[in-house]
């Protein structure tokens, strides 16, 4: 069985490998906003060379980091899920012989994958050569870097399956999926580093699960949290991923038992 | 030709009654949608406010300078998506190859296609614009206004609004021959968007010099911008130029309405 799943994410790699032009301009769009966002940064440090033990050249390296694999954890318009239920082909998923949940993760891991490598990879080293970013030295961020995003994209998506979920019970979902994706991009750091919040807010954010999506891997990644502090972080986010995880399996044992289906 | 258009005109009024009138069947969804949504731009401008939490100034802009630049983005922008949707939705028309029965109509194909998509649903980006407009105002209490001042504002809005609808027909132009929409035309309005709510001089030159002189932006933004701060404009340009946004609106508007002319005419359908 797990053979069926390793190849139905094959199978979403494959599928987005043949999209070549289209990632390209994607990497494209990725690369300016990181760029514009980078020229912000910079003027703006022009007041103060340090904010929370972030100098210029950290925010940057998260900045282009956060944009790196934000196709990744929080890809926009991911409305596949929702788009069968809409139409009913849901059905047909419903009833394989695998686990539904299992199956879409597996699509999605699949794409993941794809995106890390062809999305993410480029962008970083976009920024590398613009603005000199380099990558830390230390082999226990690399580590930890290692385990650290491929959680994060696991919550990401529980999450992205979440919000394409209620499409069973609200029919049009669009707003939905819009606001779902501008929160957890904005409690994730993505708008404004997590770490440049004023204190009252991140004390907020970092209890919520939005955290494990981004900034706590890219956080990892440049060596700016580390020993029981990580440890306490990290353990909180397992904790979400095993709620979030629980609610998905719920919502779609609920779906498949009360949910009458869309025709045609 | 002054027929054509008042005609083309009152289609374009006819498809937008019947779209509203549609949408108004449904208030409790449309009023969740325009607040939803105005929850989405708000929270882009919370980010841009919280900036300034731990730096007190951009470069000399103060928190409300920027709000203000931030207000007229979301306002020209956001009048923009709200008018010409139907062009955003371009490549779907030319995929399933219904720009033919577009064509075969003898009315303006443009109108077809701007008026095709009016979403309310659009009011969010443009009630938050005139929030962080009240915002900025708020910030900048000793700001002198003159009737001149709010003229250049109004009119730079407006011509902001003509640029990004100029901008977004040049990717729908694009279709024609790519079929996909490309993801290139969401770095000139989105991200330019999200660019010219900051100074423009904190860019590079060439960003700096793209945005007022080639896909010319900032023209609609920043300089009547600075024009109501009273702040002197990159490369030593006369202030007086935030005069000059709408005949710079214009022209680009002419230049890409002759690229979609041109376009149309070179229309090949596709299958299926």
């Amino acid at each position: 069985m797990l053979r069926f799943y390793f190849e139905v994410a094959g199978t979403a790699f494959r599928r987005q490998i043949v999209y070549r032009w289209a990632n390209l301009a994607g990497l494209c769009t990725n690369i300016f906003f990181a760029l514009i966002v980078s020229y912000i940064i910079i003027a703006l440090y022009a007041v103060r060379p340090v904010v929370a033990g972030y100098d210029v050249h950290d925010t940057l390296r998260y900045t282009w980091m956060m944009q790196a694999i934000l196709m990744v954890v929080l890809p926009f318009g991911f409305t596949d899920l929702m788009q069968t239920i809409r139409t009913g082909d849901v059905v047909t998923d419903l009833s394989k012989p695998c686990d539904f949940y299992l199956y879409w993760f597996s699509r999605e891991m699949g794409k993941n994958v794809y995106y890390a490598i062809f999305r993410g990879l480029p962008t970083y080293l976009a920024g590398m050569v613009i603005f000199k970013l380099g990558v830390p030295l230390t082999w226990q961020s690399w580590l930890a870097f290692g385990l650290i995003p491929p959680f994060g994209a696991t919550l990401g998506i529980a999450y992205r399956f979440l919000y394409n979920i209620v499409a069973f019970w609200i029919i049009e979902a669009r707003a939905v999926v819009s606001f779902a994706l501008t929160i957890a991009q904005f409690l994730t750091g993505s708008f404004i580093p997590l770490p440049l919040l004023p204190g009252w807010l991140q004390t907020i954010v970092n209890w919520l699960p939005f955290r494990g999506f981004m900034d706590l891997p890219v956080q990892v990644f440049l060596g700016k949290i580390s020993g029981s502090l990580l440890w306490g972080a990290f353990g909180l986010q397992v904790g979400w991923l095993i709620i979030l995880t629980c609610l998905v399996l719920w919502l779609v044992q609920v779906a498949r038992q009360h949910v009458v289906v869309q025709g045609g | 030709m002054w027929r054509n258009l008042w005609e083309d005109l009152q289609l374009y009024q006819h498809l937008l009654v019947i779209q509203i009138k549609a949408q108004l069947q449904y208030k409790a969804n449309l009023s969740l949608d325009i607040i939803s949504y105005l929850g989405i731009t708000g929270l882009e401008f919370v980010a841009l406010l919280l900036y300034f939490v731990p730096f007190r100034t951009l470069l000399g802009w103060h928190v409300g300078e920027v709000a203000m630049l931030a207000a007229v983005m979301s306002l020209s922008f956001g009048l923009s998506e709200l008018i010409g949707a139907g062009i955003d939705n371009f490549s779907v028309l030319i995929n399933r190859g219904e720009f033919d029965r577009v064509l075969l109509r003898p009315v303006s194909a443009f109108v077809q296609v701007i008026g095709n998509d009016f979403r309310l649903r659009r009011l969010g980006r443009i009630t938050q614009g005139m929030l962080a407009f009240a915002l900025a105002l708020h910030f900048l209490p000793a700001l002198h206004w003159t009737f001149f001042k709010l003229l250049v504002l109004g009119i730079g809005i407006i011509s902001g609004t003509i640029i990004f609808l100029s901008i977004v027909l040049l990717g729908a132009t694009l279709c024609f021959w790519t079929v996909e929409t490309t993801e290139i035309t969401n770095i000139l309005t989105y991200g330019s968007r999200e660019m010219l709510s900051y100074p423009l001089t904190i860019y590079h030159q060439v960003l700096q010099r793209f945005f007022l002189f080639i896909v010319p932006v900032a023209f609609a933004s920043y300089v009547p911008v600075c024009y109501v701060l009273e702040r002197p404009l990159p490369f030593g340009l006369p202030a007086e130029l935030a005069l000059a946004s709408p005949i710079v609106a214009l022209l680009f508007a002419l230049v890409s309405g002759w690229i979609w002319t041109f376009g149309v005419r070179h229309y090949q359908s596709t299958g299926s």
